[in-house]
């Protein structure tokens, strides 16, 4: 009986594997064909039969692409971007939500779903009074354009309160009986509670920020302020498209977010948020 | 929560603001400096946008004001209506199976399991990589008479290559060819929303139900979907959300030399960029967007009253 | 008429108070429209005396893939040694929506003096919008002559009135690759063909199968490419809204589609397959394809990319009864922002450029530019790596050249019918007839909106 249950046990475990194995294969498949085609002269890279090892190694690609282009300079603002705008977006975010979740006020329902809806509303149809505004401002080439933009996003909000909602009210109001204010409250109790929370939106505001393209191709005309998906696309010229160093750019292009991603790994796993409320 | 209402009161007695005043600032405050923002850059032309319905204007030239005219267009544009169609048939193929596959790999990449870190990340993946490099990608192996999906294809099936689907270039698959690349590129992204919330899960509801004698099966539905449901709520809308306003798949996948969709992959935003930078008709693109924005605008209000009723 | 005249107005302050609040002066945008509409050649008189002004000015450039061109640098340097007090810096706006992002650029109030204009719905398009500035007075007062653009000027004009002028043209011709065709035993493609020539030489060129196959031509998946063979009679054009003309070239194309002389478009479109790759690999016998691509072939054939070393050009095929040369052509050119603060100076870049001394400047890097003279052409077949053969030398003179978009006040909404339609029926989503029959309503409707 004990045996054969086991049995079972040990052949789903096996299927899973198996499964999880087979999906990983697939999601990866498109890097191996991205690394190899990073090596390979442009005409190459669409030819068939595939050619998943290039016979002759293209290094030269991972030098052009830093020679051709200011890559260099464009990681470097892009980064830049990138960590502002997540540190932004980290404490506004956190902090609006902490209202629209535990703190009663008039119209919090009509703003909240007025914040949602808005989300919905494609930035083609506003960008162009947008454009115009920014310009307005005198913010047109500067880097401090896309931050403003991008840090106070009613995404960010909408995450993190979803996030406080699993939060049980119990705990705010026991802090307040403990004579915490609501700013203590959101700082000494919903911030570490919400780690697992924080990663996702560090996650994605990185990421989001890091793959713009349209934003910096209207507000950066300048060289020196381009970002790295400008730059990628410099690749695509009117008459040609150098694919080979598209893809050499695209896989330099991906490691500082993996990186990212790898470290905020730790966050994700059971137990942070329990040990919390015990604590 | 009544409860503490009436506890509160003794620890600020003297303030010159009454309670409620004063709980309303603190409220306000912390929402300030995230609305301020987004009120000054995004709702300020948003608002402007919306001005631009009701007026013809091509970007440079005064506007006219023409009431609802943009409006009583889009009654009649087939082209719109087309475009309208193909989207609601995409958020129809997206949002249920991408829900699905990210929860399921959300709860099985929470367990204890070999090279979790590794998987997380490779499912991740798709989601951070360029999308010009991973539609350019997909598109080969998908490719008609070359790829290699219609070759396997071929050599299982037995049927001559000329009659399976040519995916991307056929009108009757373009969509599912779409839907599926969505979900492959987007799933890594739900999945780490779904990885939070679980975080967010108290162990001990589990192991009360456990304690019970509930199976694996009665233990999700018990504590894991209404512990869930904020979660679901946000992984829906955003979901909804995002289908509603693609764009950008679409061009990558299909546009190709010419830059163009044509009647089976055309999608709303698409319409609307089209209309607004190529025909200089911003008004009229505007009408469009805000048939958009009360499209989503209701489905978000039936979902946030049923978050709500299952809330409590 | 006046009530909605007046609505318009007041809307146009609302947004401009609303948007333009504290802000520099650019809030009387639609007053400077206006004013510019009724008095068009106010302010270009002024430049009349070309004497240098010594003020130092510092002009910008709207252009795209300032990387990957030749001529952009040469011309700015060439400028600048007989103008040191200006200054040009230029705006790259990357090429895939570059004329959007140049319209966008110019709603907002961008401070660009100088435009580069890539295709015709998109100078259209700018016309409408009173960004550019009208250039007819400023040719009279300067004695330029249309007449050295080859026609082209004349076929952008709007209203009586230019816009933009000239200095890269570009027109279509056939590449070939003289090493297979010595395989084969075939005469090579000659200067005047007959598209049945054309067939029946590419039909002939065809041979081997999987990774050995020579396909005998190759269309790239622009529209142009194809459809427009159909108006090299010169009896129709594409913005007439009638579309029937194109059938036997569809049928054509496409046969030869079935018949595996050409590659399948939608193979080609699906796996974003370049032409080029295809010419390099010497997997293509014969090609059409734009003058733009003689620079990268001689460039990618010196660095190795290019293994079709041995390679000629001709003239472009042609329907019977039509003269050999008669081929269709694509334009890019230069205006001048009509609210450039530095109109003077601007136009006067300009006109170096469009110029005969731009023209050489272009010329030398193996650029075709819009004024072809003989010095022009002899510059370019001179360029190491360019066919030695007398054919490939002549196939650069041109009789007749149809813009690939003729100018149309709704070019850019008809170009979007025309290339869904084509794409339909090339992956066979539509047969031709529906096809055709798409175009014409649609077409048709727009026109008589």
């Amino acid at each position: 009986m004990v045996g054969s249950n086991k049995i079972i046990r040990v052949s789903v475990k096996v299927l899973v594997y198996a499964l999880l194995a087979a999906a990983v294969f697939c999601m990866l498949i498109p890097y191996v064909w991205m690394l190899s085609s990073s090596l390979k002269m442009n005409k190459d890279v669409f030819s068939f039969p595939m050619q998943w090892i290039p016979d002759v190694p293209r290094w030269q690609n991972f030098v052009d692409i830093w020679t051709r282009i200011p890559l260099g300079k464009f990681i470097y603002n892009t980064a830049k971007l990138s960590v502002v705008v997540t540190i932004l977006q980290l404490l506004t975010s956190s902090f609006a939500a902490y209202a629209f979740s535990k703190l009663q006020f008039k119209g919090k329902n009509i703003l909240f779903l007025g914040y949602i809806a808005t989300i919905a509303i494609p930035w083609q149809a506003y960008m162009v009074p947008q454009f115009i505004m920014m310009r307005s401002l005198g913010l047109n080439n500067t880097h401090l354009a896309i931050i403003l933009l991008q840090a106070f996003s009613a995404f960010g909000v909408f995450l993190m309160r979803q996030f406080y909602q699993g939060v049980p009210d119990e705990l705010c109001e026991a802090a307040r009986i403990d004579g915490l204010s609501e700013y203590g409250i959101w700082a000494r109790i919903m911030l570490p509670l919400s780690k697992p929370a924080l990663s996702t939106l560090t996650i994605f505001t990185f990421v989001n920020t890091w793959n713009d393209f349209l934003g910096p191709m209207i507000y950066l005309t300048k060289t020196e302020l381009k970002t790295i998906q400008i730059g990628l696309r410099m690749f695509i010229s009117q008459y040609s498209a150098e694919y080979g160093l598209i893809m050499a750019a695209s896989v330099v292009s991906i490691i500082p977010v993996v990186i990212v991603f790898l470290a905020l790994q730790k966050y994700f796993v059971q137990g942070v948020a329990a040990s919390g409320i015990k604590g | 929560m009544q409860n503490e209402t009436v506890l509160r009161p003794k620890k600020a007695p003297k303030s010159i603001l009454s309670k409620g005043v004063r709980d309303h600032l603190v409220a306000y405050s912390f929402i300030a400096p995230n609305f301020i923002g987004f009120a000054i850059f995004t709702l300020v032309p948003m608002f402007f946008a919306f001005v631009l319905a009701f007026v013809k204007w091509d970007g440079a030239n005064p506007m006219e004001f023409i009431g609802l005219d943009n409006f009583t267009r889009l009654i009649k544009d087939t082209t719109f209506h087309k475009a309208l169609w193909n989207t609601i048939v995409y958020t129809i193929g997206v949002v249920p199976f991408t829900m699905a596959v990210a929860l399921a790999l959300a709860i099985l990449l929470n367990q204890k399991i070999i090279a979790r870190n590794f998987m997380r990340t490779v499912f991740f993946f798709p989601y951070v990589a360029s999308l010009v490099a991973v539609a350019a990608v997909w598109n080969f192996i998908f490719s008609p008479t070359m790829g290699p999906v219609n070759n396997i294809l071929h050599l299982i099936s037995g049927v001559p290559i000329e009659d399976l689907p040519r995916w991307a270039a056929d009108k009757e698959w373009a969509m599912f060819t779409v839907i599926l690349f969505t979900v492959w590129k987007n799933m890594g992204y739900y999945m780490v929303i779904y990885l939070a919330g679980l975080q967010g899960i108290n162990p001990e509801l589990y192991e009360a139900a456990e304690l019970d004698g509930a199976n694996a099966w009665s233990r999700f539905r018990n504590v894991t979907v209404p512990q869930l449901a904020p979660t679901t709520f946000f992984v829906l809308m955003i979901l909804v959300i995002n289908s509603f306003k693609v764009y950008d798949i679409f061009i990558n996948l299909f546009a190709g030399a010419d830059n163009q969709l044509n009647d089976s992959t055309r999608v709303m935003v698409y319409q609307i960029y089209n209309t607004a930078f190529r025909s200089l008709d911003y008004g009229y693109a505007s009408a469009m967007a805000i048939v958009l924005f009360l499209l989503v605008l209701g489905i978000t209000i039936v979902q946030f009253r049923g978050e709500k009723k299952y809330g409590q | 008429m006046n009530y909605k005249r007046l609505y318009g107005m007041t809307f146009t302050a609302v947004l401009s108070v609303g948007l333009l609040a504290g802000c520099s002066g650019n809030n009387n945008n639609a007053q400077n429209n206006a004013a510019a509409t009724n008095a068009p050649a106010a302010g270009t008189n002024a430049s009349a005396s070309s004497e240098p002004d010594q003020e130092p000015v510092t002009l910008k450039w709207a252009l795209w893939d300032w990387e990957a061109t030749a001529y952009y640098k040469p011309l700015i340097e060439a400028y600048q040694k007989e103008h040191p007090n200006v200054t040009i810096e230029y705006v790259d706006l990357g090429s895939t929506d570059y004329m959007t992002m140049l319209s966008t650029q110019l709603s907002g109030g961008a401070d660009l003096d100088i435009l580069t204009i890539k295709d015709i719905p998109g100078y259209s398009n700018l016309v409408k919008q009173n960004h550019l500035e009208p250039l007819k007075g400023f040719m009279d007062t300067n004695s330029i002559d249309p007449a050295l653009y080859g026609g082209t000027v004349e076929q952008i004009e709007v209203n009586d009135e230019v816009y933009a002028l000239p200095f890269r043209s570009d027109f279509w011709i056939v590449y070939y690759n003289k090493d297979l065709f010595d395989k084969a035993g075939v005469e090579y493609p000659s200067n005047d063909m007959t598209f049945e020539q054309y067939d029946e030489l590419a039909r002939k060129m065809t041979s081997g199968s999987g990774a050995e196959k020579v396909y005998g031509a190759h269309y790239h998946t622009w529209r142009s490419a194809v459809q427009l063979f159909g108006i090299l009679d010169g009896k129709n054009t594409v913005v007439d809204g009638s579309y029937d003309f194109l059938k036997p070239t569809y049928e054509r194309i496409l046969k030869e589609q079935e018949d595996g002389i050409v590659m399948d478009y939608a193979t080609l479109k699906t796996s974003s397959t370049h032409y080029s790759g295809v010419f390099y690999n010497n997997s293509v016998a014969m090609m059409n394809m734009g003058s733009w691509f003689i620079a990268t072939q001689i460039e990618k054939v010196k660095s190795g990319e290019s293994q079709a070393t041995n390679w000629g050009i001709v003239k472009y095929p042609h329907p019977d009864g039509v003269e050999a040369g008669t081929t269709l052509g694509t334009i890019t050119s230069l205006a001048v922002n009509q609210k450039s603060e530095h109109k003077e100076a601007a136009l006067d870049f300009m006109k170096f450029v469009t110029g005969e001394d731009g023209a050489s400047v272009i010329a030398s890097t193996g650029t075709i530019p819009a004024i072809k003279n003989d010095e022009v052409i002899s510059s370019i077949t001179s360029i190491e790596g360019f066919p030695a053969d007398e054919n490939s030398k002549a196939a650069l003179t041109t009789v007749q050249t149809y813009l690939e978009m003729p100018m149309h006040e709704k070019s850019a909404d008809i170009e979007v019918i025309l290339n869904e339609a084509h794409d339909n029926i090339m992956t066979k989503n539509a047969t031709i007839d529906e096809g055709l029959k798409d175009m014409n309503t649609r077409v048709q409707a727009l026109l008589n909106n």
